[in-house]
This record gives structure tokens, sequence and C-alpha cells, in this order.
């Protein structure tokens, strides 16, 4: 059945087919500092956190507002007052008020696509610089009424014109419980399963131990701790009220810590727990990206080429956490490289059981050959991956990840001093996502 | 014009703009009748609705002058003879103007209360014609509608007020140390009732839409473009009978306090109580409004219409209402910029150093919608002054004068720098670069340097600096034609004026582009030679060195505040110290007394060192002359202060509230005519502009070149007297005495 699902997979970008003349190029990102959520920034909502790193991008680049052609921005959580809220971050962040905006859901992968989305409109000539980005927070999030009551509300007008008996009527058959107020949604809307355990039995699918899964979150905490203390994150995180510390790295937790917690999801005996899962965590991240003929008339000198890039979809009843492993492999046959050509990795840590499944997939000569019709694709070097941390350590603010990626992975391929970056990320609804950079 | 193109084809009939002047809207209809003579009025028929049209060909606004009353009786004979016409819409040809108020000019000629009071009457006529017309009357109002432009609203049948954020309704004669004259005074009352009436005449502070709506001053809010339209289906339906023109019911205290005597009583009791603490009992106009809105409360319109009309005429001759229409058309004078329009105008700033100073500077100009940088060493400096900004704008938000998106597009126009950030970038396209940095002259020549550096080579330097003289820190520059001074003041967004000192080598056209910017940012710009403290500090110094005099001496802290209030100026000279911080008035005290030798004795020059040695710095360190406890809660006497004070002890007479008024303000007068004499500043309205917008000196009493004005010789002798008996520091100018002499004023 997934095979079926395997073959619809495709990438939808002409771009990774074809050898394009023009490039688009990326010129520069940055994040707020990701922070858990309801810490630092209880009192703001996504918007803010947008402007400012649409904001903080634009001024670092120093780049001319004019010469934005589009925003592009990614979320998830929708907050009800800004349903567009690339338009209310165009606006918010001081850019003109005549760039058109537009906002896109594609779960944790929504500002890659945003990036993605704003390229394939520079190669299709529809815009020459995009600003691209997004932002989440969970510190604010739209809680409902129940059904019953939000049912009665909207009709309320209508009741209250026919007077006291009209409300009477209202209030009919209401019970006390309809009173509760209902959270968004965590579990996916038609597999009725939370990511947790998705990405559970992934795990145990792969085998992957808890043993190895707190292993991989005590690796993500102690690179992101140092990263920060080496200076990395200088150019990239902004500073925001005065400082640059996101506040869900802990560099100083142990193996002991992290082996005392509980499974979170599938229990008693579930691998994944609030150590080896990333938090729910507010953020915002920008970047701008545009096509290399413009960039030489504007004056930039881009920091990489994004070079290719796709979009795939798995089944996400089986296997809604998978989709990295193909659509790495299919990126690197795409372009004719193996995993040997790729000296930066930067795989997004929704779980780590979930990116030490994607591994393990395309290290399995059994797993490569069923499904995506191939010799494995053979093993991703930790010593090339996250190297400067990672989701389960710096936070996951679903439509925010993607441009952090992209940019860290830019980043790295500066400070190390190497050619190909491969980013690849998974999300909700068995969608996945792989780009490849090349640095300029 | 495009819209006015599409309006003749047909396609918009009915529309409006509010930018279409009437000539072309009456270009449509084929019913035209007679428009009145003198063009300030055209008459326009659609359908039974006539719509009149003001739009004064002689000025950028509409104002009430006695010839646009005569045409406007014309024009009220031929809506009441022509029997075709119904109903009538009164709008405005003007962009963002409906009537801005009485012409002042006009109001300044009438030497006698009969004359003034004759004209009140007229413009009650006026008003009285409209009110009792039996054919309704319209008024469609976009844009400021103002004194006697509201007078005139009130008095027509129905109102109808667009949403446009340039709209507001006020009477704001009390700033004139007037009242509103056309009936403004009953009328308002009426409409909205006492309460809500009283705080807009005795304050003059504009509503906006909403809030008229909300009072009941308009009875319709419409988008400016629906403003012709829905007037003059108000006024068919109004004609017709299907609209009734309902007043603004009032809620249970309203009635209890305002429909009988006793609840009246208590009413006027408090807002008399309440207006006399705002005013100190100095602007005679507040109590004739309470008296005239009474009058009319208590014994009807008709009494009341007639005590306004006196108390108006009474209230044009006194000499609080001359000095503030003085201060006026002082505004207004220094509303030109000397140095003509630059041909490059400034468009991009940049502030170094993003202190209490730097990020006022910077905050006045993102709320004038202008880009600007914000440059500090470090993030956490940076991060200070943004979140002052923010902070500020917050409270804006929360007050209702700003929208949340206003604000954000506000924070988002500034770009703020560090040391660390590729500001040099930024700077290519900065044209000027004011520096707030400290005090230093070393450290000010290495900004100027790295500024010269990164800036283009025609950008403006300028130094916030109130210290060092401007020829000292352009020796630092390698432009030095390019450097000038521009002297905030602080809080820079609530302090009105901007000194700006050229040096003797600043090119005309630098000075002309820096007047123009400092306009644009709302200032109110006065160019000051470069002498030490230019103008504002300079003459405010001598006046500091006699309250530390007066302080020795004895004098309570809170009687020399006290009178100096009741002499006019909003904060008293002890509580200013504490304001602008000790070591600021103690380096200001400095620098004068080298400068001015004898004209700074008679003071403490110890003082305010000790006081600042011990860690009294006023406000910002929680004490200084007072303690100033932390959140609300008022200002004591501070004992530590006292001490300190003792210490210095000198005997002194004891004296009364004019002598210490006489002690402080005088020499601060005197200094201000040594600066006309020295060429300080250009001109006596400049001094005494100067004087009121940076350090608020007897502003009832018209500033300070208007109190030597008012008593010429006596006020000569008075200093002469005050030499013998205190100090040569009394000695008036030489500018002073010939003056004096030949009669002559300088104002």
């Amino acid at each position: 059945m997934f095979r079926k699902g395997a073959e619809r997979t495709m990438s939808t970008a002409a771009a990774a087919k074809s050898a394009p003349s023009k490039k688009v190029v990326f010129i520069d990102g940055a994040r707020v500092p990701f922070n858990l959520a309801s810490t630092t920034y209880k009192d703001k909502i996504s918007y803010d956190l947008a402007r400012i790193a649409a904001k903080g991008v634009v001024d670092r680049t120093a780049i001319d507002k004019n010469a934005i052609d589009y925003v592009a921005w990614g979320t998830v959580v929708q907050e009800v007052r800004t349903n567009n809220l690339a338009r209310e971050v165009t606006l918010g962040a001081g850019l003109p008020l005549g760039i058109p905006s537009h906002t896109i859901g594609q779960a944790c992968i929504s500002s890659n696509q945003a990036v993605c989305t704003g390229a394939e409109k520079i190669l299709a000539g529809q815009a020459d610089v995009v600003l691209a980005g997004g932002s989440e927070t969970f510190s604010d999030v739209p809680i409902r009424f129940s059904k019953p009551v939000r049912e009665r509300l909207i009709n309320a007008n209508k009741a209250m014109k026919k007077g006291p008996a009209g409300i009477l009527k209202l209030l009919k058959g209401l019970k006390l419980s309809d009173l509760a107020p209902e959270p968004p949604a965590i579990k996916n809307f038609s597999t009725g399963e939370v990511m947790g355990h998705s990405s559970d039995r992934l795990a145990s699918r792969f085998a992957v131990s808890r043993q190895d899964q707190d292993e991989f979150a005590l690796r993500s905490h102690q690179n992101a701790a140092k990263a920060h203390e080496a200076g990395y994150y200088k150019n990239e995180v902004l500073n925001v009220g005065g400082s640059t510390e996101e506040n869900c790295i802990r560099g100083d937790t142990t193996m002991e810590r992290l082996q005392k917690l509980k499974p979170a999801f599938v229990k008693p005996h579930g691998t994944h727990t609030a150590g080896n899962s990333s938090p729910l965590t507010d953020g915002a991240s920008a970047c701008i990206i545009m096509g290399d003929d413009k960039a030489k008339e504007l004056g930039f000198t881009p920091r990489s080429h994004i070079k290719s890039w796709n979009f795939v979809s798995v089944d996400p009843f089986e296997e809604m956490l998978l989709g990295p492993a193909y659509a790495m492999a299919r990126i690197l046959k795409a372009n004719n490289l193996t995993l040997n050509d790729i000296d930066v990795f930067e795989i997004h840590e929704a779980f780590a059981g979930q990116v030490l499944s994607n591994l393990a997939a395309l290290e399995s000569d059994a797993w490569c050959k069923e499904n995506i019709n191939m010799d494995k694709v053979g093993a991703v070097p930790f010593d090339k991956l996250n190297q400067w941390g990672g989701s389960l350590s710096i936070g996951h603010p679903f439509g925010a990840t993607g441009v952090r990626i992209l940019t860290t992975a830019t980043n790295r391929l500066h400070q190390e001093d190497k050619k190909y970056a491969l980013i690849a990320a998974c999300a909700d609804g068995g969608q996945a996502h792989a780009c490849l950079i090349e640095r300029m | 014009m495009q819209l006015a193109a599409r309006r003749a084809g047909g396609l918009l009939a009915g529309a409006t703009s509010k930018a279409v002047p009437a000539g072309v809207a009456t270009q449509r209809t084929a019913a035209l009748s007679a428009a009145a003579t003198g063009g300030r009025f055209s008459l326009e028929k659609v359908d039974d609705v006539a719509v009149v049209t003001l739009d004064d060909p002689e000025s950028k606004v509409n104002t009430i002058s006695t010839k646009m009353q005569a045409e406007f009786s014309e024009l009220l004979d031929t809506l009441e003879q022509d029997s075709s016409i119904k109903a009538a819409v009164l709008i405005s040809g003007k962009k963002d103007n409906f009537i801005a108020g009485a012409d002042i000019k006009e109001l300044d000629n009438m030497k006698s209360a009969a004359d003034a009071e004759a004209a009140s009457k007229m413009g009650q006529a006026m008003c009285d014609r409209l009110a009792n017309s039996k054919k309704p009357i319209v008024a469609a109002i976009n844009g400021s509608c103002l004194g006697g432009g509201l007078e005139v609203a009130m008095a027509c049948t129905y109102r109808i007020a667009t949403s446009n954020k340039k709209t507001s309704l006020g009477l704001p004669e009390v700033q004139l140390g007037l009242l509103p004259g056309a009936g403004g005074t009953q009328r308002l009352p009426q409409l909205v009732g006492i309460q809500a009436a009283l705080p807009m005449i005795l304050t003059g502070s504009p509503a906006k839409p909403d809030k008229a709506k909300r009072m009941g001053l308009v009875n319709e809010v419409v988008d400016p473009h629906a403003l012709r339209t829905s007037a003059i289906a108000a006024a068919k339906e109004i004609a017709e009978g299907s609209l009734k023109v309902k007043g603004k019911k009032k809620n249970i205290v309203g009635r209890i306090l305002e429909d009988n005597p006793l609840g009246r009583m208590v009413l006027f009791d408090q807002a008399s109580k309440q207006a006399l603490k705002q005013s100190g009992g100095l602007y005679p106009a507040i109590p004739k409004i309470l008296e005239v809105v009474r009058a009319g409360a208590d014994n009807g319109p008709k009494a009341g219409f007639a005590a306004e009309s006196k108390a108006f005429g009474e209230l044009t001759q006194t000499e609080v209402s001359e000095n503030l229409r003085g201060i006026f058309f002082g505004s207004t004078a220094l509303k030109q910029n000397k140095f003509g329009k630059p041909e490059q105008p400034v468009k991009k700033l940049a502030v170094i150093g993003a202190g209490l100073m730097g990020a006022g500077i910077a905050q006045v100009t993102t709320m004038k919608k202008m880009d600007v940088i914000l440059k500090d060493v470090n993030e956490k400096g940076l991060s200070r002054g943004l979140n002052q900004i923010q902070g500020e704008l917050d409270k804006r938000v929360k007050k209702r004068k700003m929208t949340p998106y206003d604000r954000d597009a506000a924070m988002s126009r500034i770009v703020g720098l560090t040391n660390e950030s590729a500001w040099q970038t930024h700077f290519k396209t900065v044209d000027l670069a004011i520096e707030a940095v400290l005090e230093e002259i070393g450290l000010k020549h290495r900004v100027i340097q790295e500024l010269e550096e990164n800036l283009p080579s025609d950008a403006i330097i300028a130094t916030n600096t109130s210290a060092i003289p401007i020829a000292d820190i352009a020796k630092g520059a390698k432009r030095p034609e390019n450097v000038l001074g521009m002297h905030y003041f602080s809080p820079v967004p609530s302090m009105p004026l901007l000194e700006i000192i050229p040096h003797e080598g600043t090119s005309k056209e630098v000075i002309s582009k820096a007047v123009d910017f400092g306009m644009k940012q709302g200032k109110t710009v006065v160019v000051c030679k470069d002498v030490p403290g230019f103008f504002v500090n300079r003459c405010l110094a001598t006046s500091m060195a006699a309250t530390t005099g007066l302080l020795v001496e004895g004098t309570p802290f809170e009687d020399i505040d006290k009178a100096m209030k009741k002499f006019g100026n909003p904060v008293g000279p002890v509580t200013l110290c504490d304001e602008v911080g000790m070591d600021v008035a103690m380096h200001v005290e400095h620098t004068m007394a080298a400068d001015l030798g004898v004209r700074m004795t008679g003071g403490e020059p110890k003082l305010l060192q000790a006081l600042v040695d011990a860690g009294l710095l006023g406000r910002k360190a929680g004490k200084g002359f007072f303690v100033y406890p932390k959140g609300k809660g008022k200002k004591t006497v501070n004992a530590e202060a006292e001490k300190i004070i003792a210490k210095f002890k000198r005997d002194g007479p004891k004296l009364d509230e004019e002598e210490i008024q006489k002690r402080v303000a005088y020499p601060f007068i005197n200094e201000a005519l040594y600066c006309i004499q020295d060429e300080v500043v250009a001109t006596p309205v400049d001094a005494n502009m100067a004087s009121i917008m940076g350090a608020g000196i007897g502003i009832p009493r018209g500033g300070p070149i208007k109190v030597f004005d008012r008593l010429g010789q006596k006020w000569v002798d008075d200093m002469n007297r005050m030499a013998d008996l205190y100090g040569e520091q009394f000695v008036p100018a030489p500018i002073a005495v010939d003056y004096a002499k030949a009669g002559k004023t300088f104002l």
C-alpha cells in the first residue's frame, strides 16, 4: 500500500530537472532567538516575531526595501486575526505597501515551501527579489469554543432579535460539558494520530533504540551550545530585546537525565520522550533570495546557490515522517551526486527517532530496493550532520524551522569552507522536502 | 484630475471626493443657480438640494471673516428665496479643511471690547440664521472644523463628519485667551451636555470623528468619498421628513447634574476647581467660560448668548489674550525657513548614540514617517534606546493616539545598528548624521572622523552637544562646512524647540537643509550663534544662578517654584534642575560662568557641585532637590538637599512672591535681550519664541521679550534697583536701556 503512495511521490519543482540559465541565490538569512513557548515571547503573537525577523534580515542586508517584489511566509497554527500573515508581516515590517504577499501552510516545511515558491517565482520571471520566511508561536494558540457553543454564538444575532424567548431557545440543549474550550488539534486530521506516536512506530520498525535516541538528543544540545559559544550564530540570530540567547538549548544536560524521562506518546514501552522530541517553541526566521542577475545588479555577494529542491509525499498512515529518506535519495539522483559529495547535512530533528529512522532507511539495502528502486544510498556521516545543533535543541517553531535550516546550512558551508549542503525535513501529513545548496 | 475627468463623464455621478474643486463639480449639473458674489461660495443644485461649497480663493484654508460672513449672508438669502430649494448641504472645497476658524488677524485689529462684542454678535447672528432656517442645512465636514467653523457646523440641522485622520472638531479659542464667540459656548452644551462640553471649551482640545459621534457632536461619520452623497441624502430625507434629527439622550448622571440648579452648582463648582488647578489662575478666559456656559444653563439661551458676546469682547482686550495671540503669530512666523528651501532636502537621518536624546530624536523622526538609523556601540545600548521608543509608542497606542499598525510601522522605520553590524553599508545613503554621544571632545572627533569616512561627501554632520563650541567640534572634521549643531531639548518628543547652531564655516545650504529637516520633524527651529549655551541654556543659566542664590538665602524650594509657576512658567526652576539633571545643570552653570562673568554672579556656584557629589542628580536618580517616590506618588522636599544647602547659608532678605519672580526671571530676560543685542539670535521674535518653547518662560505674559516690551523703563528702573540691592548681575543690558529710553518695543 505505501508503495503505491511512494510512486505517487514526485518532484514538484521543474527546476530540479532542467538546468535553468538563471540561478536562485541566497543573500542572507536570520532568525529571532528561538525560545520555549510561554517564556520570552509569551506576550507576542506570530506576527510580532515575524516582523522582527523580516525587518532583521532587511536591515542586515541593507537592501533597498523597494527592491523586494514578493513576500512568501510560512506558518502552521493560524492566528485568526492575521489570516494572511504574510501580508501583515509586510506591513508591520515597514515594507512598501505595494508588495504582494501570501501565507503558506505546509506543516513543518512551510517556510521551506516559502523559499521554494519564491525561487520558482524568480525562475518563472514573476519576481526578482523575494523575502521568504516563517514564524510560529505556541504561547498564544487560538482556542475555540466547542461546536455546540459555536453554533449558538453564530446564530445568536438572529435569536436575540426574537427577545427573551429567542435567547432561551438558543440555550436549550446546551450541556455544561459543552462549555469546555477546544484546544487546537495536535492529532493529524486524517490519521487521527499524534506525530509522536507515528514517529515512535517508525523507530520500532527501524529498530532505533531509546539509548540511540537519547544520545542523539544529547549530541544535539551539545552541538547547539558549542555553536553559540563559538559565535557561529552571531550572524544568524538577531538580537531581540538585548539578547541572542536561545533558551531551549541545554548544553549541560546528561544522558542520565535524559534516560530518566518517561515515554511521552506510546506508554509504557515507547521510546519517545520529552527529551528526545523537539519542544514547543516560539520563533521566526526570514531570508532574502533573488536571481543571480539581480544580485549582480544590486551589488550583492550571494552566500549560496539554491541549486535544486523537491517536495515529496508518502503514506501518512504508515510512514508519516519517513519522507526525508525519499526526498534525499531523489535529489541526489537528480543531481548525479552521492552522499560522499555532500559536505554539510542539515536534517530537521522533529524527533531523534525520526531522524535516525530516516538515516537507517537510507542505509538499508532492502528498504531502498523496495521503496525507491535503487541500491542503498548509504550512511550519512555524523560528523557532517547538524553540527550546530538541530530542532531537538534549538527548538522547533513549525513555520520557522525551514529557513533556519537553510540559513544554517549556508553559514556552515562558509564556516567549514565546503561546497555542497543537503537539507531535509519531514512534515505532518507524510510530506517532506530536500534541497541542495552550493556555496558561492 | 483623473477623478475629475471621470466625474465629468458622469461615471461617478453623485459621488464626490474631498479633493475635487468646486468648479469642477459644478460642470456636471445643468441646473445651476447663481453663485454668490465674492467667489468664496458656489452653489450647485442636485435635485432640490442646494450643495453650497465654501472655497476661499485667497487662502489655503477657509476662515470666518467679515467678508466671508457678508457673502454667506447673501447666499442664505438665495437659499431662503429660491422655492425650488428644499434643503442645503454646506461643504468645503478645500482638502482636509472645513473651516479652520475665525481670521485671527482680523481679531487682532479690534481695538475695543465693544468692537469685539459687536463682531461676536455678528457671528452669533449668522449662526442663528442657520439654526433658524426653515430648510434643513447639513454640514458636511472633512478635515479641520475648528472654532468658528465648528460653531457654524453646530448651528446646522445635521452634521456628517468624515473618518479622515485629518478631521477634527474643536473650539480652541481658549488657547488664544478667548472663548468661542459665535454661540459655541451655548450650542456645544446643548448638543453634548455640559459635562462633555466643558473640557472641550476649557482646554481647546479637539475631538476626532469617532469621539465626536459618541458624544453626539456629529450625527454621522462616513468615508471621505461618501461625504457628499451622504450629506445630500440626509438633506433630502430631513426635508421630506423621513429622517428625524434626534439629539443625544442624556444618561442618568447627566440628568442629575445638568438638568437642575443644584446639580449644576455641584458640576460647575468641581469644574471650576479643576480648571483653576490646571491653569494656575493665570488665564482669565477660564472663569469667563465657566460663567458664560453657566449663564446659558441657568437663564436660557438668550442670556447665554448675551453673556458670551460680552465676555468675548472683554477677553479680546485682555493682556493675556494679546500675549497668546502674539505667541501664535510668533510661532507662525517661525514656520518659515529663513535660509530658503534646500535644493536637495535631507531624506535619511542617522543618529549616533541611542541614549535618551538619540532615541528621542529617532522617535520624532519615525513618527513623521521618515526613515531613521539609530546606531550605538553595542546591542545593550541599542536595545535600551529601542525599548525607550517602543515604550513611548506603546503609551500612545494605549491612549489611542496611535494605531498598533502605525506603531509597528514606526518601529520598523528605525534601523538599529551597532559597531558589530554592517553599518557602513547603511551609511552610504545617509544625508544627515546627528551625533548624540557623550560630551567629550575627543570622542566627538573620533565619531566625526568615522562618519566622514563612511558618509557621502555632501552629508551633514550635526552634533547634539549642549556644552562644547561647534567650532571646536568642527575642527575635527575634514569637511567643516558640513558640520553644525542641532540642539534638541529633553525629552525630545515633547519639547518643541530645536536650536540649530552653525559655526562660522558652515555653508548656507547645510543650514537650510538642517532647518528644513528640523521643521519636518515637527520642531520649531531657531538658528543661534555658536556661543556657550547657545540661546536657551545661556539665558536659563542666569536664572539658575539666581535660583541657587535664593536657595542659600533660605528661600523654601516650594516658594520659588510656586512663584515662578505664577509667573507663567509650567515648571518651577528648582524642579527644573531635577528634571534636566543636577549634573547637566551644573555643567551649564560652569560653562556659562566662565563666559558671562559678572552676569552669572549672585548664585552659589559650589552648591550644584555639592549636590552632584552627594549623588542628588535629580529625577533620574530618584532624588535631587526633591525625592521622587517610585511609581506614583508626589515628590517631597529632600531633607538631604536642605542639609547641603544649609552648609552654604547666606543672609538675605525675606522676599515676597513678586520679588522672587523678579530675582529669577529678570536675569533671563536681561540675557535674552543681550542675545538680541549681540545677535545670538536673528530677531526678537526668535528670542521670545525660543524662550517660550525651550524654557517655557512666562507664557501668559507673552514671553520674556513681551514682558520687557510692556514694562520698558519701569523694567530698567527695577533692574537698576536690584543691581544696587543684590549685585551687578542685575545691571540691565545696554540695548534695554536704549529701547526703554526711546520708548521702543521689540515685538
